[in-house]
């Protein structure tokens, strides 16, 4: 069978697979369903505002995407910290951070933050185009795996702002007169990376996937 | 057909015949396995008492120093919201409004708004705005990430291992209690069913008035 668990939610009995075809809208707030021959604008449960997919979801998406993919190459070019010690300024982009806890023997913390600052964000601009691409060109898939891709691609994305997170406390700390830790620029790229690949994975609907397959 | 008796699942918009799992239970979509509910014991008591203990540790983590390193004889202590402050010193306006949401302002704001919404369900207490609460503590969970900054913290402290002598203060165990506060919250909130109580308390206030 299909699902896992113990409750099993059965098909409602129709050929079209679609809600949205059979005349239901989910509200994307509260999850109550209203139908749409009433041509509601707002949730009668909630008072949100309906709509069967997220307004303008691919376009939104790919303009947000184009704009982190941009912002991606000055966040690994330029420095994210300088380490001022007596007067010589050290900048550190970040592969520069990962490959020196590797020299530190620090492998397990060295594996968690090349993870969480240089694949987590490479693999979600190329997933997030992927999923675009396919919802765009209509291409027939498995959208239950492309399903899955996309919530682990919304679950991941705010584990990238570990780098920031670890910066901020870093020039906190670091402040002597002998040595110092400040952010560089690539910081401010790379938090805009880490948001604007949210955001584009927030407006994305999974529910394009499904609306496009012929044979469900 | 009656719009109680169905479900759609929100990702894949399969229309299925509502299914009402019991406590301890999981319903997933049969065609892209979401998780489509799970009910929690208790869920608005727990909530209400998580959130209350969240909110009040809020505070001691938010003021109290966290971690103390001593380079050469020069001690620094670092606390929360002082990372916001070197940033934003430092010229980097955009990054420190980033942390400062991240790690301050969106927990905070989500505690508080499970306190009030669990608060109010709780006493069966109905409000026009517990539905825009509900929705901006919907929206904002993602967007706190006080998990992340715990790891933040742990990598900067490895970082620092080798050039500094640390030590952690009050700060930390606050912030390390609240998070499992937090985690708690999540794992505990309901939201099938505050929406349905939400619900329900809005139309006994119209039948009453």
């Amino acid at each position: 069978m299909f699902y896992s668990g113990n409750v099993s939610m059965n098909y409602a009995k129709t050929s079209i697979m679609q809600a949205k075809d059979q005349g239901f809208i989910r509200c994307h707030d509260c999850g109550a369903l209203s139908e749409t021959h009433h041509k509601l604008s707002h949730c009668p449960r909630c008072d949100s505002l309906l709509h069967a997919r997220h307004p303008h979801s691919l376009q939104r998406a790919t303009a947000l995407l184009i704009s982190s993919f941009l912002l991606y190459i000055p966040a690994n070019i330029f420095p994210v910290m300088i380490v001022n010690q007596f007067g010589a300024g050290e900048p550190n982009t970040i592969a520069d951070g990962i490959i020196e806890l590797f020299d530190a023997g620090m492998i397990p913390i060295g594996l968690l933050v090349l993870v969480a600052s240089i694949l987590v964000p490479s693999s979600k601009l190329i997933g997030m185009s992927a999923l675009i691409l396919c919802a765009h060109f209509r291409w027939q898939i498995n959208a239950r795996r492309w399903t899955k891709i996309y919530r682990a691609i919304a679950f991941v994305g705010r584990w990238s702002m570990l780098d920031i997170f670890m910066i901020s406390i870093l020039v906190d700390l670091v402040n002597f007169s002998g040595i110092q830790i400040i952010a560089g620029s690539a910081a401010t790229a790379f938090a805009s990376v880490v948001i604007l690949t949210m955001l584009a994975a927030e407006n994305f609907d999974p529910r394009l996937l499904w609306d496009n397959q012929q044979n469900l | 057909m009656a719009t109680h008796d169905y479900d759609i699942c929100p990702e894949c918009d399969l229309l299925l015949n509502a299914a009402l799992p019991k406590i301890g239970e999981k319903a997933h979509c049969p065609r892209c396995g979401l998780l489509l509910s799970r009910p929690r014991k208790r869920s608005i008591e727990r909530t209400f008492a998580l959130s209350i203990a969240g909110f009040i540790l809020f505070f001691p983590s938010l003021l109290l120093p966290m971690v103390g390193v001593t380079i050469m004889g020069n001690i620094s202590t670092g606390v929360l919201y002082a990372g916001v402050l070197a940033l934003f010193n430092d010229g980097m306006e955009a990054v420190a409004i980033v942390v400062f949401l991240a790690s301050i302002l969106f927990p905070l704001v989500n505690i508080s708004l499970a306190l009030l919404i669990s608060g109010h369900l709780y006493f069966n207490h109905y409000h026009p705005y517990l539905a825009t609460c509900m929705r901006w503590m919907q929206n904002l969970n993602e967007w706190g990430m006080l998990e992340v900054y715990m790891l933040g913290i742990i990598v900067a402290c490895v970082k620092l291992m080798a050039l500094a002598q640390l030590n952690f203060g009050w700060g930390l165990y606050a912030f390390v209690a609240l998070l499992i506060i937090t985690t708690l919250l999540t794992s505990n909130l309901d939201n099938v069913l505050f929406w349905q109580r939400i619900h329900e308390l809005r139309k006994n206030k119209h039948h009453a008035g």
